[in-house]
């Protein structure tokens, strides 16, 4: 799972979007030549989280681990892409609401069932963010 | 791994030029020498006719969000936002859509000896056995498999017309021919010629007054392939339907426009009974092949949207057999099991099983009176 942000310097292929999230698994490394590439590693330390990974924490949004990284980064980039007003199958006004949250992160599978805790986290920056 | 090439093609020429070469396929389409087209026409623009032409390398994503999209041809990011995930949706085009391939499990399986597609005269193994995800109309002695797009079922529904280009210059294709049902050649899935690629699909101008919708039926609540899908467009006049289109995703290798419906209910009244008995016009000879439908293998890891609120209750009462007096700690679901044959144990045998893994009982464990104090709670249900 990755996060791919676009140089502000290379051709955009596509219609690609400023910061969109993307399946790293069905992505050849050539094809984000002249693009960032932004993974789990770029977004924070364990001296400085991000702000989405410290509510992880402080919600038990995980128990295994395994797919917290694939569950950070694309809630990362979601919060980007409501902004951007992407929409989902919910979304009629485009309000971050709790099931549009649920809905849009749906690609990303817990094996543990941490769901309830990760929703909880994005919620919390969401607000925090908008506040 | 198989050693691959890769290369972007900076325009349609290029990329007609180079996925022509021996050995090369396009990317976005489908894997090596991959030529990738995902960087070509991806515009979305309104037509003379006050119709949409959509660039074939456009994102689902960009589709769906786009504004002339959502304002005038509501039930294509309905059907597009139905599928897949955000991020897959943020890769997938709308030709790699129109070009890809069935989710059969036998197909899948690149073991598989018997699959007409992969290896022709090879036969279909889907008969006969685990069919979930198959044909149920117009079967195929050949081949059962489905078309699993969503967005393929809204543009069948709205008329759209594909454009392609090719050795042979530009052409047309009327999206309910551009796939084929399998008949004796399941190779040959879709219309195009060797050679050629998809350059756009264009939809007619909207109908005014027309009136919508995009209902998915899949095995959890997001992020699933459909087990039916249906994209349906209708006008209403004095509560009559005056013109519609019904078009199913999920059950034949194509779109499945549902053509005997639509005459059953054209200029018929909108009630419960009308639709009833264009179900039955539709539907009368469903295809039935042999096989199993459900098996263990259908479960389904849930997704975010499967899983409720879940509300944590805690209990004041200590429970006197465990050390610590806690109640029902851990993942009850696997604790319960090995408890339960140790029970089942305890109850055949008559002495309880203190250790792990349980030994095979020696016959001394055998306690009679015990065994007949069991089954005594036992019939008490305790």
């Amino acid at each position: 799972m990755t996060i791919c942000v676009n140089d502000a310097n290379a051709p955009v292929p596509g219609n690609a979007r400023v910061c969109k999230r993307i399946l790293s698994c069905l992505t050849l490394a050539a094809q984000v030549d002249g693009r960032t590439v932004t993974t789990i590693e770029g977004l924070g330390r364990a001296d400085a989280r991000h702000p989405l990974q410290a509510a992880f924490i402080a919600h038990d949004g995980l128990q295994c681990g395994c797919c917290t990284p694939g569950q950070i980064c694309p809630a990362v980039a979601m919060l980007k892409q409501v902004a951007d007003g992407v929409p989902s199958v919910f979304a009629g006004d485009l309000a971050l609401a709790r099931d549009e949250v649920r809905e849009t992160m749906s690609g990303n599978l817990c094996r543990c069932g941490a769901y309830n805790g990760i929703v909880a986290a994005i919620l919390e920056v969401a607000s925090e963010t908008a506040a | 791994m198989k050693p691959l090439a890769y290369s972007r093609a900076a325009s349609l020429p290029d990329a007609l030029r180079d996925t022509r070469t021996e050995g090369h396929r396009p990317l976005g389409g489908g894997p090596l020498q991959l030529v990738d087209v995902t960087g070509l026409s991806a515009d979305i623009g309104a037509t003379a006719d006050g119709g949409l032409m959509i660039g074939g390398a456009t994102t689902n994503s960009a589709v769906a969000g786009h504004p002339l999209v959502r304002a005038r041809y509501p039930v294509l990011a309905r059907a597009i936002l139905s599928g897949a995930s955000a991020q897959i949706r943020n890769m997938a085009t709308v030709d790699g859509n129109l070009m890809q391939r069935t989710r059969c499990l036998y197909f899948q399986d690149v073991k598989t000896t018997g699959c007409n597609q992969r290896h022709p005269g090879s036969g279909c193994d889907a008969h006969g056995r685990f069919r979930r995800h198959h044909a149920i109309v117009v079967g195929s002695t050949a081949c059962i498999a489905t078309h699993p797009s969503d967005i393929c079922v809204a543009l069948a529904a709205l008329d759209a017309v594909v454009h392609v280009s090719g050795p042979a210059g530009t052409r047309i294709i009327a999206f309910g021919e551009f796939h084929r049902l399998p008949g004796d050649t399941p190779t040959l899935e879709k219309a195009l010629q060797p050679g050629e690629l998809i350059v756009a699909v264009a939809l007619p101008p909207p109908t005014t007054e027309v009136v919508s919708a995009y209902r998915k039926v899949r095995d959890r609540a997001s992020y699933a392939f459909a087990l039916v899908s249906v994209a349906v467009i209708f006008t209403m006049r004095d509560r009559h339907i005056t013109d519609l289109r019904i078009v199913f995703g999920g059950i034949i290798p194509k779109p499945w426009r549902a053509l005997r419906a639509e005459a059953a209910r054209r200029g018929g009244p909108a009630s419960d009974q009308a639709i009833h008995a264009a179900g039955i016009a539709e539907f009368g000879q469903v295809y039935r092949p042999a096989g199993r439908s459900a098996t263990p293998a259908d479960y389904h890891t849930p997704t975010h949207l499967d899983v409720p609120e879940i509300e944590v209750m805690w209990t004041a009462i200590a429970d006197p057999r465990s050390a610590l007096g806690a109640c029902g700690i851990g993942e009850i679901g696997v604790t319960g099991v090995g408890a339960a044959i140790a029970n089942a144990v305890f109850n055949a045998v008559g002495t309880r099983v203190r250790e792990l893994p349980i030994p095979a009982p020696r016959q001394t464990d055998f306690q009679p009176a015990a065994i007949a104090r069991r089954r005594h709670f036992i019939q008490l249900g305790i």
